[in-house]
């Protein structure tokens, strides 16, 4: 969190300097803009977060590591996708449970599916998306997304 | 340039509030029956906490998002992310994305901004893509908490990704572009100022 803090803190201080000196302006329209883009979407957010929060006690890791168990092959690569995808959390919750089923006794392959399931298709970061990009382009991103995690699952069990 | 929004634009902002607001009921309604009042307030603080956390980010998210819409012009995004650059706009598309720290609510919110600023729909898929797979400052805690081995093949199998999903977007997509791009205007509150 906080490196992430940091990171994005000095981009945008380090823009706004440039923007400041400009002395066009720039800088108070930046701001309006974000601010404005804000208040806007803050409704949403809030939503998001409900959901988001929802999602985690609705979905609890220990149903999803029961529901995957011992999984191998291609019917591995298949669930381990699809529970990725379900995994409503950020990396702080999602990665201990994928390797909780990677020691529970998933094959290799199913755990790269179900890595790339979360990170491509997590349902946690589709609230987000809604409020940002809209209906079509979510619909649209998660058409085109829906076979890699499989596909990456599926070339990974044939390097293994 | 673009086409005039065609009216509909605060009706799709009202149907994506109450769809997520009937989302967001139909959960509390299913936590409800798995573990009643307790595990619902145990979500709603989930969700507080959530956002408590990342108000800074979010701030910092929002400014960074304006500067962008100001101080890149339309000119250099559709120079460097718009259709005209090809495959270059792809990859630094996804480049970018794979620097862009923090959760969906930092990296959307910047993926709005390239769009609405003239972005080719295959630049920003391959900037989410890349967000999702390459993403660097997500590897050191992939790498501790997975595994160095898995985590490397995992970015080996998934290395094209982002690239991929950029050409099949600007492929398959570039017809209904401007209506998607209408909408994420919308959102945004209108567009650039």
């Amino acid at each position: 969190m906080i490196p992430a803090f940091v990171l994005l803190a000095g981009f945008a201080l380090a823009l706004l300097i440039v923007a400041v000196r400009r002395g066009d302006g720039s800088a108070q329209k930046a701001i309006r803009f974000g601010t404005g883009m804000m208040v806007k979407v803050i409704p949403l957010l809030l939503l998001a977060f409900v959901l988001a929060g929802m999602l985690q006690s609705a979905l609890p890791p220990r149903v999803i590591r029961e529901w995957l168990g011992q999984r191998a092959g291609l019917r591995g690569v298949l669930i381990g996708g699809a529970c990725g995808a379900l995994i409503p959390a950020g990396p702080y919750v999602a990665f201990p449970i994928i390797s909780g089923v990677y020691k529970a006794g998933a094959g290799i392959s199913t755990v790269i599916a179900f890595v790339t399931g979360w990170a491509m298709m997590g349902v946690g970061k589709i609230p987000f998306e809604l409020a940002f990009m809209g209906t079509r382009f979510t619909l649209l991103r998660i058409l085109l997304f829906l076979a890699f995690p499989f596909l990456a699952g599926w070339a990974a069990s044939l390097v293994f | 340039m673009y086409d005039e929004p065609s009216g509909n634009k605060e009706d799709d902002m009202r149907n994506i509030t109450i769809g997520m607001a009937i989302a967001a009921a139909a959960l509390s309604v299913l936590t409800y029956g798995r573990g009643g009042m307790p595990l619902v307030l145990t979500g709603l603080k989930a969700g507080g906490l959530m956002l408590a956390e990342i108000t800074p980010l979010l701030a910092a998210a929002f400014l960074l998002a304006g500067l962008i819409q100001v101080m890149v012009s339309r000119e250099f995004i559709e120079r460097w992310l718009g259709r005209g650059a090809g495959v270059k706009a792809l990859l630094l598309g996804a480049f970018a994305g794979a620097l862009v720290p923090g959760g969906p609510y930092i990296s959307y919110p910047i993926a709005a901004s390239f769009f609405i600023g003239g972005a080719e729909i295959g630049t920003v898929m391959a900037f989410i893509a890349a967000k999702n797979v390459w993403t660097v400052t997500r590897l050191p805690m992939e790498m501790a908490l997975v595994g160095v081995r898995i985590t490397a093949l995992r970015y080996v199998v998934t290395f094209l990704i982002p690239v991929i999903v950029g050409l099949l977007a600007n492929f398959i997509l570039s017809g209904s572009v401007e209506r998607v791009r209408e909408q994420v205007r919308a959102l945004a509150g209108g567009g650039r100022p």
